[in-house]
This record gives C-alpha cells, structure tokens and sequence, in this order.
C-alpha cells in the first residue's frame, strides 16, 4: 500500500496544496496546468455522477479506480475538495482523508489568522502536519518500488 | 517550579467554573480565537489606512486598551468567590494558575520572579500561538514571528488591566523567541 500525491482545491478551483511522496510517473506539465487538469476532470465527474445516478445521489462522487491507482475524493460542506491518490489495495483512505480535514486544515489553516482561506497555504506547520499524518497512516507505507 | 495557590480549595466554585468552560468544547473556545483574530485585522488595518501613522513599527496600543478594559472587568467575575489576596506575590499567583486556566485553558508553566517587582510568567504553549507552529516542528518557528506581536498586544492588556483593578498598576511586556512559547514581563510601577 502507498500514498501518491494529494491535491487540495478550495472552492473556486485554487490550488490550496499540493504534495507527493511517492510518484512516479511525473504529468509532464507544470504544476498549475496539472491542477487546472485534475480540478476540471474532478468537476466534470462530479456532475456526470450526480446527473447519471439512477438513486438520489447521497454522497455523489467518491472514488475510482484504475488498473493502477485509486482517486479518492472528498468535498466538504464548504466547498474544499480533497483528493488523494493511492494505490488500488488501500483501505479507509475517506477516514484519513476526513482527518486531514478535521485535525490538520481546520486546527492549523483555519486557526491560523495569518493563513488567508482561499490561498495557497504557505504554513509550514500545516505542511509538517500533512506529512506526519500520511506518514503515520498504514496506508502510507515507502516501499521502494 | 510550578507556583501553588495555598488557599485553592476555598475556591470550589471558581474551579468549577473553570471545568465546565473546558468542557464546553470546541465551539466555545473558537469563537474567542476567530473573534479575537478578526479584532486584531481590524486594528491593522484600520491603522494602515491611516496615513497619519506611517511607522515601521505597528501600532497596537489600541488592541492593548481592548484587553486592558476586558482584564479590567473579568477580574471582578473570576476573583468574586475569593478571599482578599495576601500581597502582590499572592495575587500574581492566582493569574497564574486559576485565571490563565479559565481564559486560556492552561496554568502558566513558569514563575520567575526577583522579589523587586518584575515578575515573568512563560506559557509554553500560548494558546494563541499554537496554531501558527509548534516545538516539534523542526526550524519552521520563525515564520510568522513578525506578525506575533499583534496576537500578544491583547492579553498583555489584558493582564495589566487585571493587574490594575487588584491595584498594581503595572506595564506588561511579552516576548517570543520561539513559538508558541510566549513570556510576559510584568513590571510594577512603584508610586
């Protein structure tokens, strides 16, 4: 099992954060077009899901999976979406990435005066904090590949 | 070494106090955090968009008056179940440990006093603080050490305001070398 990247974006499609640990197969393009690319892919999904739903669409989006990787998503109330990219055999990554949000962006971005919401976050707190958690997750586990 | 408040058991109802705005829970404590931190922006800004002040250093005193007016007021709520303080040692004690606890959630970590009026309370973890780093965070205290004073100017008020109404008028100054620890020097003014 492994963690491959994480893309935060707020609800106007910024690209709050981003980090990878391990990746690798590198996009090609530069950071900004990759998130302008993924922020689109996740918005059409989102629509797609919601509009194709044979049920009232509780949750809409989740996840997917491809033959390599899993994508998953989390949309808060507020609009922030999460997305973290693992490998096809991990288990509760919604979990992990609810404690992302509760325990890693509300205490130290939201608490914290200085970081502007809608911004790229420049904390480094915020940041060690990322990395601890998904490295302490069971998900995240450094094989070398 | 940890100040202890001789008479803290007469103080039943003011502990009490303390437990449940512990217990409250989270929205309680955010609300003074994310207040506090729209007052603060409030104030800089205000003094930005004054072309009158045009100094390097910010002006906070307005933010310190703020918190002298609420120290001066909460006081007469936290210190109503007590009995009078022996001397100023005696009061200093009880900022530490029962009002630091009901307004800020954690008694001061350390006393250090020279027995001539100066008095230095150190909070490890200022709860104002914290959320802008922390002591195991390896190098990255220093990012917003600039902007801390304006999270202080507030409590430093706050404290002399307090200090005030117990009738020790004083000058409370704060520094941070590494946050979230934060010292508060208290000098009292002899007339």
């Amino acid at each position: 099992m492994t963690i491959h990247n994480l893309y935060i974006f707020s609800k106007n499609g910024v690209l709050l954060y981003y980090n990878e640990w391990n990746r690798l197969n590198k996009s090609g393009i530069t950071k900004e077009e990759e998130a302008k690319l993924m922020y689109g892919m996740l918005f059409s999904i989102k629509s797609f899901v919601n509009k194709i739903s044979p049920l009232d669409p509780k949750e809409g989006f989740l996840y997917y999976k491809t033959s390599k990787y899993s994508l998953h998503y989390l949309e808060t109330p507020s609009g922030l979406n999460f997305v973290l990219n693992t490998d096809t055999a991990s288990q509760n990554v919604r979990e992990l990435l609810q404690q992302l949000y509760r325990q890693v962006y509300v205490e130290y971005v939201v608490k914290n005066p200085f970081c502007k919401l809608n911004e790229p976050i420049q904390s480094e707190l915020f940041k060690s904090k990322v990395d601890e958690l998904m490295k302490k997750s069971p998900i995240y586990l450094n094989r070398s590949l | 070494m940890k100040p202890q408040v001789a008479d803290s058991k007469i103080n039943s109802s003011g502990t009490s106090v303390s437990s449940t705005t512990s217990t409250l829970g989270e929205a309680n404590e955010c609300l003074f955090e994310f207040l506090h931190a729209e007052i603060m922006n409030y104030v800089i800004e205000k003094n930005a968009s004054d072309s009158n002040v045009k100094n390097t250093e910010e002006n906070l005193s307005e933010l310190e008056w703020m918190g002298f007016g609420v120290g001066y007021r909460i006081i007469e709520r936290l210190t109503r179940e007590w009995v009078r303080f022996k001397d100023e040692l005696d009061m200093i004690k009880f900022i530490c440990t029962d009002y630091w606890s009901s307004l800020y959630h954690k008694q001061i970590d350390n006393l250090k006093t020279n027995h001539h009026g100066t008095y230095v309370l150190q909070d490890n973890e200022f709860r104002l603080l914290k959320h802008l780093a922390n002591h195991n965070s390896n190098n990255n205290n220093k990012q917003y050490l600039r902007e801390c004073p304006r999270l202080i100017a507030f409590t430093c008020g706050l404290l002399r305001g307090s200090l005030a109404n117990l009738g020790i008028s004083s000058i409370v100054k704060a520094e941070i070398t590494l946050i979230p620890t934060c010292k508060f020097h208290v000098e009292v003014q002899r007339v």
